[in-house]
Formats: C-alpha cells, structure tokens, sequence
C-alpha cells in the first residue's frame, strides 16, 4: 500500500468572507462553518477563536487537536466510518494543511482537563503550541447527557477538519512524502536481509470518554486486528479520549503517529516495517487476556523479529501493556515499550502499575506529576469557567502574581505515550 | 565571588601510603591537597580549592565503621569546608563504602554538600546511590581524569545550590528519583533506535529500569534423591582454617573451591568464616552449622543421597556485588553441571 | 460474578444485573474490600484502576470479582496489590489536585465510573 502525503505549509489562519487557502494562510468564513457545525440538533451555538505560536493565550479544556486533511486520490475520504464512507484508506494521495489543526475545546464533565499555552513555560510541553489553531467551541443544548455531549463535540471537531481539509484539495503541495508498506511476501523478497518490525499500538477503550474509533467502530468491542501504517494517516483512527491530558493521543496524534513515522525512516535500510497491530485496553480483565494474546499471535504471524508497543492514559492500560510486552517477548519476539511515569510530585515512587522483567527496553515520556508553573495569560479561550476554577482550585497554588502551579499532566499531550515529545526522565 | 573551600577523602593507596598492608592506617588529616586532589584543584580553575585532604585506611574504615567515620567526620569538619568530596573509588569495594558512608554522613550530620564517584558495579554505588549523589566512573583509576572532569562542575553547581538535573543530564547514578528533562530525540526515534539495538545484540539502556526482580524459577524436583550427587555452595565464607585463598571480609572479589573427599565433620581446628558481616563466634566454633557437611556425611551413609560432591564452593556474600556472584555463580555452576551434579544445597548466614 | 462499589449511582443502576455488595466508604475502602475478598479466593474480574481519572480526583469505584472462590489467584492478588499502592502514591496529595474537589463534580464522577463498570459488564455479557 502507498500513499502519498502533499503537505501544504500553513504560516497562518484569519477569518474572512470566503474560505480558501492561500499563500500558506487559511481564510475561513466563521458563518459558514458555524453553520454547518450548528446543523447537529445536539449543539445550541458555535464560536471561533484562533490561537498562533507565541500569543499569550491560553485554551482550556482542550478534548481534541485534529489536523485537517483531504483525499485527493485513491480510495475513500478522511476519517472513514466517522466522516466518510468505510472504503479502506490509505493509498492515493492526501492534501496535508501541515501547520495548522482544529482545537476543540468546552466543557464535556466538569473534571475534564487539557491545557495549551500558545507562548511561555506550558508552551515548551505541549507540541500543540507550534501550531496555528482553530478552536471550535461548541456549546450544548441545554440537559444533553455526557456521552452524547462528548459524541457531538466529537464529530464538530472531525467536521471543521474536514472543512479545512477540503480548501488545501486543488493547493500545490510544498513538499510530498511517500509512503509505502509492500505485502508481507513482497517485504520478505524484497529485504530478506533486514529484521522485521512492526508497531503493536494500543487504544484508549475503557468506556464513556476513554474510547477510540477505528473505521468508526468503537475498538473496545474490537478483537486485536492489523493495519497498514497509512491508514493511520488517513484518519483510520479517531479519538473519543477525554481524560488524562497529557498522555491521551488525539487525533492530531493517530494522524502523525511518529512510531510509524520513525519507522517508515528506517524502512527498506535498516529495518523491514511491515504493519501496525492495533489493540484495546479495556476494563474488563479476560478482555485485557485476549487482546494481548492476539496481539502476540498477531505478531508471530506477521513473522517479524522486533515489536514496538505503546500505550495510551494510566494505570488500568499499564497491565494492558506488560501483558503484551511478556507475550509478545515469549513469543522471541523483541520488545521496545513506550509509557510515561507517575512517579509523584518528588519523583520518588513507583512509576507504574505493573512491571516485569521482560520490559528491558523502556522509552519514557516523562513524570507526569511534576509540577510546573504557569504564568497568566492574557487571553483564555474555551471554558473562561473552568479557568476560574482552575486557578481558584489549586489549593494553595494560586500565587500572587496569578500565575498558577499544575502538574504536568494537565498539558495537552505533555507525556505523550506515542514518543511524540523529547521530553523524557531518569 | 570567593573561592569554596574544598576537603578530600581518600584511602591509603590514593595518598601514596601504601596498599593492602597499609590498609589499617587510621585516619589522618593534611593540609591542602594530596594525590589526586592535584587534578581536582586544577579542574576548580579557581572557583573552589581543596583546603584539607582526610585519608584513612580501607580495612580500618570498614572494620571500626562507627569510630573511623566520627574522627573522619570531626577531621572534615575542622577545616570549615563548603563542599567536600570523597573519592573517587572507581571499583574498589571497601573505598566505594568508606567513600559512600563519609560522603552521606557529611551531608547528614554536617550539612555540608558532598559527593563520591564510582564504577556502577562497585557494591558503594547500590549501598549509598540513595544518600548521596555518586558520580559515575570507569572501573580503575585509569579512568581518573574523566571522573574529575564529570565530578567537579557537578560538585561546583551542588555547591552553588543549583537545580539538579536527571541522571542521564549530569552523570550521577541513577538513585530512584525521577528527574524530567528534553532529550534530544524524540521519544519514538529513541524507541526504534533503541529496538535496532536490541534485535543486533548491541548494547542498550533502558530509560526506565524495572523495579528489581531477579526471581530464578525453581527446577523441577530431584527425582530420586537418593542416586543423587549433592554438591554445597555457600555464600557464608567457610573456609579452610587461615583462609588459604584470602577471600575478603566483604565485596568479595573471589570465591574459593575445596576439597572434603574423607572430611566428615568441619570442626573449630580445620575450619572458620572469612566473613565479616556477622558474629562468627558460633560458625569458628562449628562451621557445620553453615555449611552441613555432617549431616550431608550422615544421609550419604543412610543412604538417604547418593554422595555429597568432592568440592565445596564458597565465598562472602557481605557487600559482594550483585555482578561479581553473578559471574562467580556462572562458573561454578559450569564446573558442577561438568562434574555430574545433580543438586546443589545453596547455604548463606 | 459480584459488584463491590461506593458509588450510589451503580448501586442503584436498574441496568445493571449482577449480584452488588455496597461499600460504605472511600475509594481505598472498595480496593481493600476486594483484595480481602481475593484473599478468600475469589478472582478480580475488572481492573481496579479502571479509567483515567486519577484516585486523587474521583471518589467513586467499582470493581467486579468472580462469584465462585477457589485457590488464591495471584494474578488477581498482585494486580490489587500494584492499584492499592497505586492509590496511596496519588493520595499523597489528596484532592489538592486540580479542580476537582468540588461537591458540583460528583455526579460527573459518578457518571465516569458507572459507565466504566458497564462496559466491563458488557464485556461480561452480564446486561
């Protein structure tokens, strides 16, 4: 399968009357789009907010990041199942507005969290910050229960994308990047010499705001399956994750999965990559027995010699991951597994819920309980509620200069599991 | 700003006293620098001098741990030090603990910044990686100019009371406390660098070591027990009486292998422990009761085993790094498994 | 397969059909009580540290164990013990965290475990 990635650099977003792109700027018609988000019964009113690298601004609580994109050939649309029809995805080539996502953010629960600070200390945590974002904030008709909440900000979020995606359809691309997995028999003909790789991800998929799609079919109900790397980036997996901001992947995340990026890099020189297992960590335990069980089996068939693993949110995932990791290693297979830690505020517990000793091989995204200080902005966007209430609620950590004292894992996507960040701990 | 003042611990051999047999030299006070402190002075470019060196003896240090470690103490003390500094002792046991207990205990009950250096496998590292910052080092004192260089901004910015960061950053051994920092790849490029290594045989490190657990599954039960040839193995230091091989006290760097073909009872005149890590009163009086060659005898009589095997193996557990029994326990076990026997009776203290 | 839960809201779900034992007390209380009962023999059924929710911000917790009891289950025995000291790490500091130590949050707390505890019951086919 290969597909091909035509990335439209994006300097700039603005509102205007016609939506378009141009010269690297996206103009968006704010009526127009608001419209069309407002067409779910389920939302009441629609606003707009732009957010560029550098700005003093703050935008609370973040659910989702999401970088628009457009088929321009091949099979299907982007997010199938979710946006277009479940036409299996990518090959052809994919219009990319590289420098710019969608930002959904409002209150789902009243827990919710997901920080990004366009400029100063939060900033350097958050890959987000680099972006020039749209946020969508959508507001609820008023007693809309918390799932269907969750799914109506979810799917305004896919929608915008989409809508931004489809300006960049007829854009020159600045730079193309292909991409391309053979089949297994051809892979092995054609690397016979090179060690066989492949990705075991696993989803978010324990229940109401800790679930993933994937051809629009929620994973928790999903058995253990394969995919080609490029339907990751054609939005073959969406994100439904609400809870844990640091270490939740988003859809910007699944479409610019940097394992498979990494491994596409070596691909064909020092490594065969040949696919992506996906797999769910779900509550329930004999669940938890089988995913990893097929995802150890999964990987034996494939016939590869080395296997990366990563894992997505804390704790019931932890058990999720050594599973596969002791399984997956039994098998003789190797194992490279990417986490992040909770090791408390001084750094000196027990990083994980689990542990073996098969788990030899660790990458970390960093201690999510440090604690990091975060000066006032002058602009909150999303939940001015949930702003007040953050800063109000920190016991003792509002300081006198309104800056305010947070763990790390209220930044969005600060201890990214994926290894999407430098940001590391020892 | 002024110059910090500076005090060095070092042993006997650093200060050019001697080796092993100066080994008891108790503790001594000097002015200024002496031996290494030459090229840590130098590495201070100014910034910080040592003012005093305290050297004492290995086996003095470890063997009178509480009094050597106060009149050592008393000793940094007197010369009014901003900072201090132990070692380094790369992989010498007895100076790795002598160097981790007065480091630790300057910082405890002086209150005075103060680091060590040494070699990861040296059993000071495990002992005090947890109290004090322990800069890591080569094996030998060939790697003495490298520990300076790593040892002496490290000291300076402690000193200073500046931010530490993690020990991948600075270059101390890990010590259990999670420190964030940005590498300089990004978490997946690490990974796949990290599985190319590991699938090639090359080396790697972990950014995340597994709480330890070295857990052996057991081997299935002896069949028939009494066919079988039974060898001991000790880590309580039995010995033959004077301890012919010289099996340390403690960070055993050796074990030893002896003979018991007709020996029936190990009894006060033929047998003792080399150990140091506890009463030996009653082992010097029957070192049977840690290492049962009588009964062993009895049952072999009884027929109750097939024979005990013609050697026994031993060495002291005390201090003995983790890596070193390892690799003792790699070639006895070769040597067992080449001689026939079929199970081993593990004994320690 | 038994209920043990803190949370009113899974006590009284009319769509949930399984035995339920009410546990008057805290988070902890609940993982106490269920390693207690792994103690007698009975195996854990769903992870205790289900969600992501952290044990510092949300007070509710439901867990499911098997009926039958036979010989410990050590697996079911270590995954309590990792959640329990897992538990005790957050709670170093307790409910200073974040915004979440508001009486308003309960019923979104509430709402999280028991839709949580359902999708393992509906794993469980137990509707």
């Amino acid at each position: 399968m290969k597909l091909e990635l035509g990335n439209i650099i994006i300097h700039d977003i603005q509102f205007g009357n016609v939506s378009k792109v141009e010269k690297g700027i996206i103009y968006i018609n704010k009526d127009e789009l608001g419209a069309l988000l407002s067409e779910d019964e389920n939302i009441k009113s629609v606003s707009f907010e732009i957010a560029r690298p550098g700005e003093r601004i703050r935008i609370l609580p973040v659910k989702d990041v999401i970088e628009p994109r457009i088929k321009v050939s091949g099979r299907g649309g982007i997010f199938p199942g979710m946006m277009a029809k479940v036409d299996t995805v990518g090959t052809g080539r994919t219009n990319v507005l590289k420098g710019a996502a969608v930002v959904t953010a409002g209150k789902i629960v009243g827990f919710q969290e997901g920080i990004i600070d366009m400029s100063g200390p939060g900033a350097e945590y958050t890959p987000f910050s680099k972006l020039n974002n749209l946020v969508v904030i959508c507001e609820p008709v008023p007693g809309l229960a918390q799932h269907a909440h969750e799914k109506a900000v979810r799917l305004a979020g896919l929608k915008a994308a989409a809508y931004l995606g489809n300006l960049g359809k007829d854009i020159d691309a600045d730079e193309v990047e292909i991409f391309e997995t053979p089949s297994l028999k051809e892979g092995i003909l054609k690397y016979p010499e090179l060690p066989r790789v492949a990705y075991v991800q696993m989803l978010q998929t324990q229940g109401l705001l800790h679930d993933t799609y994937v051809y629009g079919v929620d994973m928790k109900q999903s058995l253990t399956t394969i995919l080609y790397p490029t339907e990751l980036m054609d939005g073959a997996v969406v994100s439904g994750n609400c809870v844990s901001a640091c270490d939740k992947n988003t859809t910007y995340h699944h479409l610019n999965n940097p394992v498979v990026r990494d491994l596409y890099a070596k691909h064909g020189k020092e490594l065969n990559f040949t696919g992506v297992i996906i797999t769910n960590e779900n509550v329930y335990l004999a669940d938890k027995e089988r995913s990893s069980d097929w995802s150890a089996k999964l990987a034996e068939l494939l016939g590869v010699d080395g296997v990366i693993i990563s894992q997505e949110g804390f704790g019931n995932p932890d058990t999720d991951l050594i599973m596969n990791c002791k399984k997956i290693e039994a098998k003789g297979i190797k194992t490279v597994i990417i986490t992040d830690e909770y090791a408390g505020r001084d750094g000196a517990s027990q990083s994980l819920a689990d542990a073996d000793a098969s788990a030899d091989a660790v990458v970390t995204g960093g201690n999510a309980n440090m604690l990091i200080k975060l000066p006032p902005m002058e602009k909150v966007i999303g939940h001015i509620e949930a702003a007040d209430v953050i800063a109000g609620g920190f016991d003792g950590s509002l300081k006198s200069d309104g800056s305010i004292e947070v763990e790390l894992q209220v930044i969005t996507g600060a201890t990214n599991e994926l290894g999407f960040n430098r940001l590391s701990a020892r | 700003m002024e110059k910090l003042r500076a005090v060095h611990y070092i042993n006997q051999f650093f200060a050019q006293i001697g080796g092993e047999e100066k080994a008891d030299h108790k503790p001594e006070a000097r002015e200024g620098f002496v031996g290494p402190g030459m090229a840590f002075n130098a590495e201070f470019s100014g910034k910080a001098e040592i003012v005093g060196t305290v050297i004492c003896g290995d086996s003095y240090f470890n063997e009178n741990l509480e009094m050597a470690t106060k009149e050592v103490l008393a000793m940094i003390k007197s010369f009014k030090p901003d900072l201090v500094i132990a070692g380094p002792a790369f992989n010498a046991g007895r100076y790795g603990m002598a160097c981790g207990t007065v480091a630790s205990a300057v910082k405890k009950e002086l209150g005075i910044p103060a680091i060590t250096g040494m070699y990861i496998e040296n059993p000071g590292a495990d002992s005090f990686k947890k109290e004090v910052y322990i800069i890591e080092t080569k094996n030998s004192a060939a790697g003495m100019r490298d520990a300076v260089k790593a040892m002496v901004p490290f000291a300076l910015k402690l000193a200073a009371g500046e931010k530490i960061g993690a020990s991948a950053e600075e270059g101390y051994i890990p010590n259990g406390i999670r420190v964030n920092f940005f590498e300089k790849k990004r978490g997946s490029e690490r990974a796949v660098e990290m599985l190319l290594a590991k699938l090639s045989g090359k080396p790697f490190t972990t950014e995340f070591p597994m709480p330890d657990f070295d857990r052996v599954e057991p081997n299935p039960a002896v069949k028939d027990v009494s066919k079988a040839t039974i060898a001991l193995v000790t880590s309580g230091g039995i010995v033959p009486k004077g301890n012919p091989d010289h099996i340390e006290s403690s960070s055993a760097s050796k074990y030893g292998k002896y003979d018991i073909d007709g020996i029936f009872d190990l009894t006060d005149a033929t047998y003792e422990t080399a150990h140091g890590g506890y009463d030996p009163v009653y082992a010097n009086q029957d070192a049977d009761r840690v290492l049962p060659v009588d009964i062993l005898r009895e049952f072999e009589k009884e027929g109750k085993i097939g024979k005990l095997h013609r050697y026994y193996y031993t060495t002291t557990g005390n201090g003995t790094a983790v890596a070193s029994a390892k690799a003792f326990a790699e070639k006895i076990g070769k040597e067992l498994a080449a001689d026939g026997v079929d199970a081993v009776i593990l004994t320690s203290t | 397969m038994i209920l043990l839960t803190n949370n009113p809201k899974v006590q009284m779900g009319e769509k949930i059909f399984c035995d339920k034992e009410f546990v008057e007390g805290s988070y902890r209380d609940v993982l106490i009580a269920v390693r207690d009962k792994i103690h007698k023999g009975h195996r854990l059924l769903s992870h205790p540290l289900s969600g992501s929710v952290k044990p510092n911000e949300t007070p509710y917790k439901s867990v499911i164990i098997s009926r039958n009891s036979a010989g410990m289950d050590l697996d079911s025995l270590k995954i309590i013990e990792d959640s329990i000291a897992a538990y005790d790490k957050f709670m170093q500091n307790s409910m200073k965290y974040g915004y979440n130590n508001q009486e308003s949050l309960l019923a979104d707390f509430s709402e999280i475990d028991y839709r949580l505890i359902k999708a393992a019951l509906d794993s469980a086919s137990c509707r």
